[in-house]
């Protein structure tokens, strides 16, 4: 038998390498925490340098295959073939399993990398542990790249053409969505580890938050991101106008999303009135869980879904990882469980603590019912040995209440007083607000804004910006007494407390988004309709008319597409052309999405069935509105989250 | 108290079993194939070698039916090389092995079947009859006949070595 | 002390009013999942049941027109008539499975009210884009067109 060295054989060697070496680094850093060894501490960062330049080259492997039509490699013949577009060949990189767990693995490498440079000096006690945790972490991917989803393996003899990408990844959400979510979710390693080392040493006080405070914002802003860009690729290319569907996969992403807000906002107390250091310690630990249970939620197949991948052996490696990290993780916490007193109390049910208290409580609690419906089928039928599905109306109705009570704590939290707030600091705060977000529901009850939920959300809006722009005013008014200009008192104040503005524009952001979804749900239109050629159809107050049907032939599929003209009244708006794409390696054709995107309403298209003679063609007609706003408020949040990590001008960062 | 503490990390474990055991049951909304247990329909077929084959030919034997083409990638060039091992052990006794290639073309087929030695004959599927007949809408698809020549199992997908020795055995133990 | 207790009686208030929500969530959007003979067993009109089998080749009805749709799901068992108003999603189609959400009509048939797809990595269709059919296709789309 021939010894064949190609690129199957490279891949497949770095990577074992890299696994070896995140095992001996984590070995080392362990041994160097628990010794105080600085030759082992070395030997270990060097592993980690070592482990992430091994990543890269394989990243730089699979990238070169895709590149070269190499379908040695059975990734690459799986998820490309020669018509493949150039970008999309680079992009299969992380379409599928194997490739996603790269990625993860190349972040997570980064991020370490970036612990490494920065913490090597600053935290030489933590650091060590750290620097394990991280390791071990690693390790485990790479695991998992070695055994159960290997990206290396040869296909022989090598076929002359590849399968293809799956051509609703063929789009630019899809190129950012992976990245953003897998972002955040490695973001959250970096808060997860310095816990850990915390409770390994012991320094159970504020220390490893203030240190991960700018990493926690990160992540949850990728986080965040991710789930708008994943909600932005459901709008325009699967076809049916929606943005979220409840749908297990997106569950998986946004129950980590919720504990990690939960987490996020719960800090803040600890930092200042060293309260709730075992719940912070408990939901980082369980954030990082649920990013791990997301990712085997996602990748094994467990439970059904519309995206449900393909099963193997690797939910296994993923339960048995998940079972590891939640017992040592709680063990380590029960363990050091004298020490995590708190040092202050609950004063009042009327303060900023109770606030955020509740603010947790909900989160949590929304994360909880998100879980349990997720995985309600499974123990339902592991009880009565039925099968059942819990679909959209139990998330709704467990979220809506929940998501307007944070909404209103939103507005609450920021501006309530510390300890316990009196009557008079409660109605020089917030009466205004208050008037306002009334006022602003009964104007638009008067025009005739029926649906309740909206107008307790648009209330709940107008009353939460009136906060903010009444705190800020305030703030920029008392700057301006020591003689600066408006300007500038603006700008001071931003620069000066960007982490409270910071999160005020990020709080703006969800608001935008807020509204965005209120109004979607409530005032979107839909219709189906088949149109002879010159026919049109009205809907919303647009006219949708059918002008014909084309054919053409793309790299690596062909198109129907097919010619509409909309207008609003007498004004021309748009010509749309959805079409159906046939690529040959899809069962089906596949619907591809025209939309006219607007600030206040978008008009979509999707082509259903059409005659073979171009003469007639079935269209599904939406009037969406302000679905825009979701959008919108991603780029607000972007704004906030960059104010809210600047570095601290008072002192040195 | 310090006891109680460690209830805290066991309250994990209900939670991975739970998990667990939603891994080991069968995904939701698996719909078993009508096919099976029910009579094969029949076909009759020119292979590449020019001879004809029919499946009323091979009533009494036990018989894998494979659907594949030359552009089935990656399953079809991982599944081909298990298909012809099986083949090799089990012709002489009592076993059928027919290879359906369809939508295919020609020289792409013969191809294919000479890089992996096929020995077992297969027929190219003109017309689609059979695929339809068989209710095949991807490739590659496996079907295993009786004796009596009912279909038994469909696998939609690579058939995995084992399991398909260990199908042919059990099938190869029943009465004619 | 007492502030303990309040806090307390707080916190299993919020948690009644949490289990409360869930259980009557749940057991208000349970849709049970079963297949044409199971159905056919015990049907129940105004129940959200989804219903699982394969698409029978040859009952796919579509009237591009009225937006009817209708075919046969079959187990291999029992078959169940289905109605549906509207194109099917992209990965419907005829000898393929199909899960649709609705409810048993009484009439005979089921009215299903979303048909889902699901998306799978494994096979590959029976199309070459050289074959006949496909180009054919692109053929008759491509002639020309009368002038409206």
């Amino acid at each position: 038998m021939t010894l064949l060295i190609g690129a199957p054989e490279i891949g497949y060697a770095l990577t074992v390498v890299a696994l070896a070496l995140a095992l001996w680094g984590g070995a080392a850093a362990v041994t160097a925490a628990r010794a105080g060894r600085p030759a082992l501490l070395a030997s270990a960062e060097r592993a980690a340098v070592g482990v992430w330049a091994l990543i890269t080259g394989c990243m730089l492997v699979l990238v070169h295959a895709f590149l070269t039509f190499d379908f040695s490699i059975r990734y690459v013949a799986a998820n490309t073939n020669r018509g493949t577009p150039f970008y999309y060949r680079i992009t299969a990189l992380w379409g599928a399993l194997e490739g996603s767990i790269i990625l993860w693995a190349w972040l997570l490498g980064l991020y370490t990398l970036i612990v490494v440079t920065r913490y090597r000096r600053r935290q030489p006690e933590l650091y060590p542990w750290v620097l394990t945790v991280l390791l071990a972490i690693l390790a485990f991917f790479l695991l998992v790249m070695t055994v159960p989803a290997p990206p290396f393996e040869r296909l022989s003899p090598v076929p002359p053409d590849g399968r293809g990408l799956n051509p609703l990844l063929e789009d630019s959400g899809m190129i950012t969505h992976p990245v953003a979510l897998y972002l955040g979710f490695t973001g959250f390693t970096v808060p997860f580890a310095f816990a850990m080392a915390a409770l390994a040493l012991g320094r159970t006080g504020e220390e490893w938050i203030t240190i991960t405070r700018r990493w926690t914002i990160i992540a949850w802003y990728f986080l965040s991101l991710g789930l708008l860009i994943g909600g932005w690729w459901s709008y325009h290319v699967l076809g049916w106008g929606g943005y979220w569907a409840w749908d297990p996969v997106e569950n998986a992403a946004f129950m980590p999303w919720l504990t990690g807000t939960a987490f996020l906002h719960s800090v803040m107390i600890q930092e200042r009135r060293r309260m709730l250091k075992l719940w912070n310690l408990t939901l980082i630990i369980l954030t990082f869980g649920l990013t791990l249970f997301g990712t085997f939620l996602t990748r094994s197949g467990i439970i059904g879904s519309v995206h449900a991948f393909t099963q193997g052996s690797i939910g296994v490696f993923f339960l048995t990882f998940l079972a590891l990290v939640l017992l040592t993780a709680f063990s380590l916490l029960a363990w050091r469980l004298d020490r995590l007193k708190g040092q202050g109390e609950l004063d009042s049910i009327v303060s900023r603590e109770s606030v955020f208290l509740l603010n947790n409580v909900f989160l949590v609690a929304a994360s909880f019912a998100v879980f349990f419906g997720t995985i309600f089928p499974l123990l339902y039928e592991a009880v009565w040995q039925e099968k059942v599905s819990v679909g959209g109306p139990y998330f709704n109705a467990i979220n809506i209440p929940l998501f307007l009570g944070l909404l209103f704590l939103m507005g609450v939290g920021p501006l309530i007083a510390w300890r316990r707030a009196s009557i008079e600091s409660l109605r020089r705060n917030f009466l205004k607000p208050v008037l306002a977000g009334v006022v602003a529901a009964a104007l638009l009850r008067m025009i005739g804004v029926g649906n309740a939920l909206v107008l307790l959300a648009a209330g709940l809006v107008v009353f939460v910006a009136g906060t903010m722009v009444l705190d800020f005013w305030r703030a920029a008014r008392a700057r301006r007494r020591t003689g600066d200009g408006w300007r500038a008192a603006t700008i001071g104040l931003l620069l000066r407390q960007n982490r409270r503005y910071g999160g005020f524009v990020v709080h703006l952001g969800i608001l935008v988004v807020a509204l965005g979804v209120a109004g979607s749900q409530a005032w979107s239109l839909q219709t189906e309709a088949t149109l002879a050629k010159g026919e049109a159809i009205e809907l919303g107050g647009y006219r949708v008319r059918f002008d014909g049907l084309d054919a053409s032939e793309e790299s690596n599929h062909a198109k129907v597409t097919g010619t509409f003209s909309v207008t609003h009244g007498a004004r021309p708006v748009d010509v749309l052309q959805p079409a159906k794409k046939f690529y040959p390696q899809e069962q089906t054709p596949i619907a591809y999405v025209d939309y006219r995107l607007g600030f206040l309403e978008d008009v979509y298209l999707v082509l259903g069935d059409f005659a073979r003679d171009g003469s007639h063609a079935t269209i599904k007609v939406q009037v969406n509105r302000m679905v825009s706003w979701l959008w919108l408020g991603g780029l607000v949040l972007t704004l906030g989250t960059v104010l809210a990590v600047l570095p601290d001008r008072r002192r040195p960062a | 108290m310090s006891r109680l503490r460690w209830a805290i990390p066991l309250a994990v474990l209900p939670v991975i079993v739970l998990l667990a055991y939603g891994f080991w049951t069968d995904p939701r909304g698996e719909v078993k194939s009508p096919l099976v247990g029910k009579a094969a329909a029949p076909f009759t077929l020119s292979t590449f070698a020019g001879a004809p084959v029919s499946l009323d030919g091979l009533r009494g034997r036990v018989v894998v039916v494979n659907f594949w083409a030359s552009w089935c990638i990656p399953a079809c060039y991982e599944e081909a090389p298990v298909l012809q091992d099986v083949w090799r052990d089990y012709e002489h006794r009592g076993v059928a092995m027919v290879g359906i290639n369809v939508q295919d073309k020609d020289d792409a087929a013969r191809k294919f079947m000479e890089q992996f030695g096929f020995t077992f004959p297969n027929a190219m599927d003109v017309g689609g009859k059979v695929a339809v007949n068989y209710g095949v809408y991807g490739v590659p698809e496996t079907f295993l006949i009786d004796k009596k020549g009912r279909i038994r199992e469909r696998k939609v997908g690579a058939v995995d070595g084992e399991a398909l020795r260990g199908h042919v055995e059990r099938l190869l133990a029943e009465p004619s | 002390m007492k502030r303990r207790a309040k806090f307390l009686v707080g916190g299993a208030v919020i948690l009644a009013a949490l289990v409360y929500l869930v259980y009557a969530g749940v057991s208000q959007s349970v849709v049970y999942f079963v297949t044409p003979a199971e159905l056919l067993a015990a049907p129940a009109p105004g129940k959200t049941y989804r219903l699982g089998g394969m698409v029978q080749p040859g009952s796919l009805v579509w009237e591009p027109r009225t937006l009817d749709l209708r075919f046969t799901l079959s187990d291999g068992k029992a078959t169940v008539p289905v109605r549906h108003k509207g194109t099917p999603p992209d990965l419907f189609a005829e000898g393929r499975g199909a899960v649709v959400e609705g409810g048993w009509s009484g009439d005979g048939y089921f009215k299903a009210t979303t048909i889902l797809a699901k998306h799978s990595e494994e096979y590959k269709a029976p199309h070459d884009p050289s074959q006949a059919g496909y180009k054919e296709l692109l053929k008759t789309l491509r002639a020309p067109q009368e002038p409206r």
